[in-house]
């Protein structure tokens, strides 16, 4: 089965609930899973249908997978129901709001509280722990509330849809792209974690860094395999088996890597190691040289590994494992030319983006995200008296969601602020100093207004 | 040699004869350029031939000297991206700027298993943006000599030769099904109906509602599949969320994507301190000038005043203190003044773009047996 389009076992998914909340649950054959008000359901029922269905959980007496303990250790545990696959939701509620009368406007419609609501919470509680279904409640609800008939079709439709986010016990069921491990972790309000990122700035820095799956990439992720995943799912698509050679090497500024949020995604560990290279700054910066590792460390020939007993053989891999590793560490170092440098860290950019610039080969993008403008527009400065780099410049990108209901469309009330910033500039490789004859000045100075920054750039060398 | 291998898809080290080049002049002049040896590159800076760049990295800086006059003049010479490209586009209609683009291709998860409708073509731009990160791209122009011109560009960029065919329809009228005697770049010997199968589709229309109902046929069965309808008008959205919902597509969602570029610049730091203290230079040297005059009148002249009169000079005393260059010509950044940096604001920003639609739909929803 294709994990990529189908609900698979063993596969890390995202739930949104009605509440709008996210979820992320690894799929385990034969377990449940809890989703608090929501409801249970178990695992298996779902496996097989098209990532991004929507299922409603039902607790019809006949049909409840198993009987609700009224006591003892499990008094409290949310029963499980069966899983039923939903079609169309939108008619379903269209249909609801037939039913009901409703005004013109909302003229008669005077605040009581709840004083309204016939139904008292207490019953309410106890239809949730009949477990009836969410429209069953909802539409009881409804019949005892005396004004519903008072408000709008607009208003109605909005107290429904709480009520809703409420009661119903629907989920879906969606791949873990990168934008929604994104939107999970914003939802889970990580902000601060993720650097404030948004999904319209990750968005724009893969196509201004030119994301391919052919390329090597340098990078510095701060957000703990954000990033990372963003860059992974681009280049690979979630395709364990891909054949692409496109490479990241990320380099950290502590003495570990930290790209746990890598753990969530349906790549092996296997694939992550032959595409994911981690490197510490001060090893980049400071590699080893060949001859100081071989000092240390030579690899044994085959005859002589034979000879070797259990213990030392053992020793000999942990051995030729770190061998390996700083084989690995020269290369990235000294022998790769970036097809890309992304950088997300709070360093400060101006003292690591031009060394880091260095490696990159001529004619590839540079791109810098930062939640503040401010940094990026130190780094912009710095790097355009610099004529290694080309046209430093400052984006920003913002999404506004509208209500996408006919006839009343219009920007959403409220949206979250924030979303970063993102520095573009490729690197370039500057002409040597050009032979001074005599009278060299820049031409292009002269024209005025439309002179451009490179000449700008170039008046501080000449 | 030829333009076989992408300059698109394949990174490149040297430039040779017969790339395809992206000369950067400023940040509005990036041209386009086929390296051709014979060839030179023209600039009202100086002529550029090919054979310097030849040869030369990738992101090599090109430095002439200009004829007689023997000034100093350069370009850059760049590997188009698609990005770079739509900076450098000849624009055939309006075209999808990258904060749009990237958004649309992040929302609709572009990647390696990405199939992706595109109608219409249009500039082609977008197209460019697609090629490089997904599966297969299937677009689709009705315009006769756009559909001409983007098919050459197309096939002069290699995308032809890699994952992207190009078909000249009114898919409104007639879909998108390709079939043995249409006129398209799809190799169809021994083919009778393409089997698209599409999870992502990117509708650029007038009229999105009218070629909406047509996608049922073409988009993958059993998966989650995309749709992104891009209007600019808010009556278009209106129809198009009618014909998204008469179809079965859900999640609808519309938004708008505001980008917006900064420059980085420099203010003069002007304290309120040199302010006061060059009022009150003014205040002082006006004084002295009073003085002087009155003492003229009076014909009580110093001996310093005197000497100037044998001169026949009147005396004006210039000032030395004179903190923010007044009257001068103080270029911005200028290292004997204190600045302070700060972000501008384009001077006309795109305030709208389009709206961009989202919906999505799952067409077969049957479950697979586990058949481990």
């Amino acid at each position: 089965m294709d994990p990529l389009t189908k609900i698979c076992a063993d596969q890390y998914v995202v739930m949104r609930l009605p509440s709008d909340n996210c979820k992320l649950v690894e799929l385990k054959v034969d377990s449940s899973v809890s989703l608090g008000k929501f409801g249970a359901f178990n695992v298996n029922d779902i496996l097989g249908y098209p990532l991004g269905t929507k299922f409603e959980i039902c607790y019809d007496e006949d049909t409840a997978a198993e009987p609700i303990p009224t006591s003892g250790k499990f008094k409290n545990k949310i029963p499980i129901g069966r899983i039923r696959v939903l079609d169309d939701s939108t008619l379903i509620e269209e249909e609801k709001l037939n039913n009901f009368d409703s005004s013109e406007n909302n003229q008669d419609l005077i605040n009581m509280g709840s004083d309204i609501q016939k139904l008292t919470s207490d019953e309410i509680e106890e239809l949730k722990k009949q477990s009836v279904s969410g429209n069953e409640i909802i539409s009881k609800i409804i019949e005892s509330h005396g004004n519903f008939h008072k408000k709008t079709v607009y208003s109605q439709e909005k107290y429904l849809k709480r009520k809703k986010q409420k009661f119903d016990k629907i989920f879906t069921v969606d791949y873990l792209s990168s934008s929604a491990l994104l939107q999970y972790l914003i939802d889970k309000s990580d902000i601060q974690r993720i650097m404030d990122m948004s999904q319209e700035s990750l968005g724009m820095l893969l196509n201004l860094a030119n994301v391919r799956s052919n390329g090597t990439y340098l990078c510095m992720d701060e957000t703990g395999g954000l990033l990372v995943y963003f860059l992974l799912e681009r280049m690979f698509g979630g395709l364990n088996d891909s054949t692409d050679t496109g490479k990241i090497v990320v380099l950290h500024e502590n003495e570990h890597p930290n790209l746990d949020l890598l753990k969530f995604s349906n790549y092996s560990e296997k694939f992550i190691n032959e595409h994911v290279i981690t490197v510490s700054l001060l090893e980049f910066f400071e590699p080893p040289t060949m001859e100081e590792v071989e000092q240390r460390f030579a690899p044994l020939k085959k005859e002589q590994l034979y000879e070797l007993k259990s213990g030392k053989k053992n020793t000999y891999y942990r051995k030729l494992k770190w061998y390996h590793n700083q084989l690995e560490i020269m290369k990235v170092t000294n022998e790769i030319e970036y097809d890309a440098l992304i950088v997300a860290s709070t360093l400060q950019l101006t003292s690591l983006i031009p060394k880091l610039g260095e490696k990159v080969h001529g004619s590839r993008p540079i791109v810098c995200y930062s939640q503040f403008k401010e940094t990026l527009l130190e780094l912009s400065h710095q790097l355009y008296s610099d004529l290694r780099f080309l046209a430093p410049t400052i984006f920003e990108t913002r999404c506004r969601p509208y209500q996408s209901i006919r006839g009343r469309l219009h920007p959403v009330m409220t949206m979250r602020g924030g979303g970063g910033y993102l520095m573009w500039c490729q690197r370039v490789l500057p002409a040597s100093e050009p032979e001074v004859t005599n009278n060299i000045e820049v031409r292009q100075e002269e024209e005025g207004e439309s002179s451009n920054d490179i000449t700008k750039k170039q008046k501080l060398t000449v | 040699m030829s333009l076989t291998t992408s300059c698109f898809s394949e990174y490149k080290d040297i430039v040779q004869e017969g790339d395809l080049v992206l000369i950067w002049i400023s940040r509005d002049q990036i041209k386009p350029v086929k390296m051709d040896s014979e060839a030179s590159f023209n600039t009202r800076y100086g002529t550029f031939p090919h054979k310097d760049m030849i040869g030369k990295k990738y992101g090599s800086q090109i430095a002439i000297r200009t004829k007689g006059t023997n000034r100093f003049a350069f370009v850059h010479v760049l590997q188009p991206t698609p990005e770079l490209w739509t900076l450098s586009l000849p624009h055939r209609t309006q075209i999808v700027y990258t904060p749009d683009s990237s958004y649309i291709m992040q929302r609709l998860n572009c990647g390696p298993n990405s199939r992706v409708i595109e109608a219409g073509t249009g500039s082609g731009s977008f197209s460019h943006a697609f090629a490089r990160s997904v599966k297969k791209l299937f677009t689709f122009e009705f315009h006769q000599v756009r559909f001409e011109q983007a098919m050459q560009e197309f096939k002069e960029h290699g995308l032809l030769d890699e994952n992207v065919t190009i078909t000249h329809r009114d898919v409104c009228a007639d879909g998108f099904t390709i079939k043995s005697g249409d006129t398209t770049s799809f190799d169809l010997t021994n083919v009778q109906n393409v089997d698209l199968n599409a999870n992502a589709v990117f509708l650029d229309l007038p009229a999105p509602w009218e070629a909406i109902h047509h996608l049922d046929s073409v988009i993958a069965k059993g998966e989650k599949v995309g749709v992104c309808c891009f209007s600019p008008c808010i009556e278009q959205v209106d129809k198009t969320l009618e014909s998204l919902e008469k179809n079965g597509w859900t999640n609808i969602e519309m938004v708008e994507i505001q980008g917006r570029r900064y420059e980085s610049r420099r203010q003069m730091v002007r304290t309120l301190d040199d302010a006061l203290e060059r009022l009150k230079d003014i205040k002082r040297r006006k004084l002295a000038g009073m003085e002087r005059r009155k003492r003229q009148l009076e014909g009580l002249k110093t001996e310093e005043e005197k000497q100037d009169q044998n001169n026949g000079q009147p005396v004006t005393e210039k000032t030395q203190f004179n903190p923010f260059g007044k009257g001068e010509r103080v270029k911005e950044g200028d290292p004997n003044y204190q600045w302070k940096e700060v972000t501008k604001i384009e001077s006309e920003i795109k305030s709208h773009t389009s709206y961009l639609t989202f919906a999505f739909k799952i067409t077969d929803k049957t479950r697979v047996e586990e058949s481990k």
